[in-house]
């Protein structure tokens, strides 16, 4: 999968290179809907693992679930971005996904040391009490946000693969990661 | 949201007496693809664009309402049918997706069945079971919006418990004990989402530690409506997928193809709990 011609968007704000919304928007959709050569979307957001997990540093998301309440998909569907009930399985890339075995063998894989972790999507701002961090617990969610499940959503539909990174409150990507990323 | 001018429950009732002035016996809203009690007698048919001013936008809904009876005698059973319903994932406000249901109450019919076309969980299931629904998970009202699903997610599963749910069940023993080609009816737990994207493995996998066994985007506004009504109502799924890590997930297509191979059993079933008092 390639990742060249990837849209990028960083919701924490901290990623050079990446365009950085203030949140989930229609200014989100129009970028991720917007014709080009992208078959990805990297998109990293703020992974609050507070009482969940502890993670040195960026996490992969490998799946999610949709604790929201909302669908951004919610309304008349415009077949020509993508299908009225879109299937979303299987879209975020795993970090193998992201490079070939060349690039591998060259570059490594700076991503394939990164945890792995499923995503909970909640309604913008809430912070869940501590049954419902067990709750989470018992679904093995690794950190719970705001803006990636709903842009996932959007970007899927749209026929997009997803790579999703969480980035705990006060970590930056590292060096090796960023370049992977923008190469 | 998409825009509707509002009719309510009472002006639609107005408009069908005008063509059918006897309330039906017993009404059924049918979901995707499902297709039963076809041929009803004496029958009037009326667009839901006429009825209530808009039409359902989703393929396998005709958005029609027939009434009629079973057979040709005045005293065979007198049936409402509702072919396609309106959703929340189309835009369209609670009132106006609960509307049909609504309708069925504000109409003093007694007896309301409600299909759907479901996603299986449990791994027991079948594509082409059907599903009598002993339970159901709300987890798209529109309140969930303000709330976030949290609270939804970690409520217990309503129970559905009435005599209609019970018939259904019996009467649909006593049809696979007759005819062996006959499939018996499974029972279960419907979680109602949003939609309309299909769920993620992880979601499938929540809802399974839930204990759900079927999962769909409708019915559930039904089943609340009918709740705090004279109404007795219940619900089939029909099971159109079963969800398997190992399997492609189908798209809309499947989901008709599935229906349309289990309406005939459906049906069987429908006419059969109608005639029998």
């Amino acid at each position: 999968m390639k990742l060249r011609h990837a849209k990028l968007i960083d919701f924490t704000g901290t990623v050079d290179g990446f365009v950085h919304p203030a949140g989930f928007d229609r200014a989100v959709i129009q970028l991720l809907r917007s014709k080009d050569k992208a078959e990805v979307a990297i998109i990293v957001d703020r992974a609050h693992c507070e009482g969940l997990a502890t993670f040195a540093s960026v996490v992969l998301v490998n799946d999610h679930v949709n604790l929201s309440g909302d669908n951004p998909l919610v309304g008349p569907n415009d077949a020509s971005v993508g299908p009225r009930f879109p299937v979303v399985n299987n879209i975020y890339l795993n970090a193998a996904d992201t490079m070939d075995q060349e690039e591998t063998w060259t570059l490594g894989n700076p991503l394939g040391r990164v945890p792995s972790v499923v995503a909970a999507g909640l309604r913008d701002g809430q912070v869940p009490d501590s049954a419902q961090l067990d709750f989470l617990r018992s679904l093995n969610v690794g950190f719970y946000c705001y803006n990636l499940v709903p842009a996932m959503l959007i970007a899927a539909h749209a026929g997009l693969k997803v790579l999703g990174l969480g980035l705990p409150s006060g970590q930056s990507l590292s060096p090796d990661i960023t370049a992977c990323l923008l190469r | 949201m998409t825009e509707v001018t509002q009719i309510s429950a009472a002006d639609a009732v107005g408009r069908i007496r005008k063509t059918y002035p006897v309330t039906p016996d017993a009404a059924v809203i049918l979901g995707s693809g499902v297709n039963v009690l076809e041929g009803l007698q004496n029958s009037i048919v009326l667009s839901y664009t006429d009825l209530f001013g808009h039409a359902p936008s989703v393929a396998g809904h005709s958005g029609t309402l027939t009434i009629g009876r079973l057979g040709s005698g005045a005293a065979d059973p007198l049936v409402a049918v509702f072919r396609g319903r309106f959703h929340l994932y189309e835009g369209y406000s609670w009132d106006m997706v609960s509307l049909g249901a609504r309708t069925v109450v504000e109409w003093g019919v007694p007896n309301l069945f409600v299909t759907n076309a479901a996603g299986g969980l449990n791994l027991e299931f079948n594509v082409g079971d059907l599903m009598v629904l002993t339970g159901y998970r709300d987890h798209l009202s529109p309140k969930w919006k303000s709330e976030g699903l949290l609270p939804a997610v970690m409520a217990p599963a309503t129970v559905c418990a009435n005599k209609q749910t019970e018939k259904l069940l019996s009467v649909g023993a006593k049809l696979a004990a007759e005819d062996s080609r006959f499939r018996g009816l499974r029972q279960g737990v419907y979680a109602g989402l949003l939609g309309p994207s299909y769920e993620t493995m992880a979601e499938i996998d929540m809802l399974r530690k839930l204990q759900c066994d079927a999962v769909g985007m409708s019915t559930v506004p039904e089943l609340l409506v009918c709740e705090t009504s004279k109404t007795a109502c219940c619900a089939v799924s029909v099971i159109t997928n079963v969800w398997k890590p190992d399997e492609v997930m189908g798209g809309h297509e499947e989901v008709l193809e599935a229906s349309k191979a289990a309406s005939r059993r459906l049906d069987l079933l429908f006419r059969r709990i109608l005639v029998e008092k």
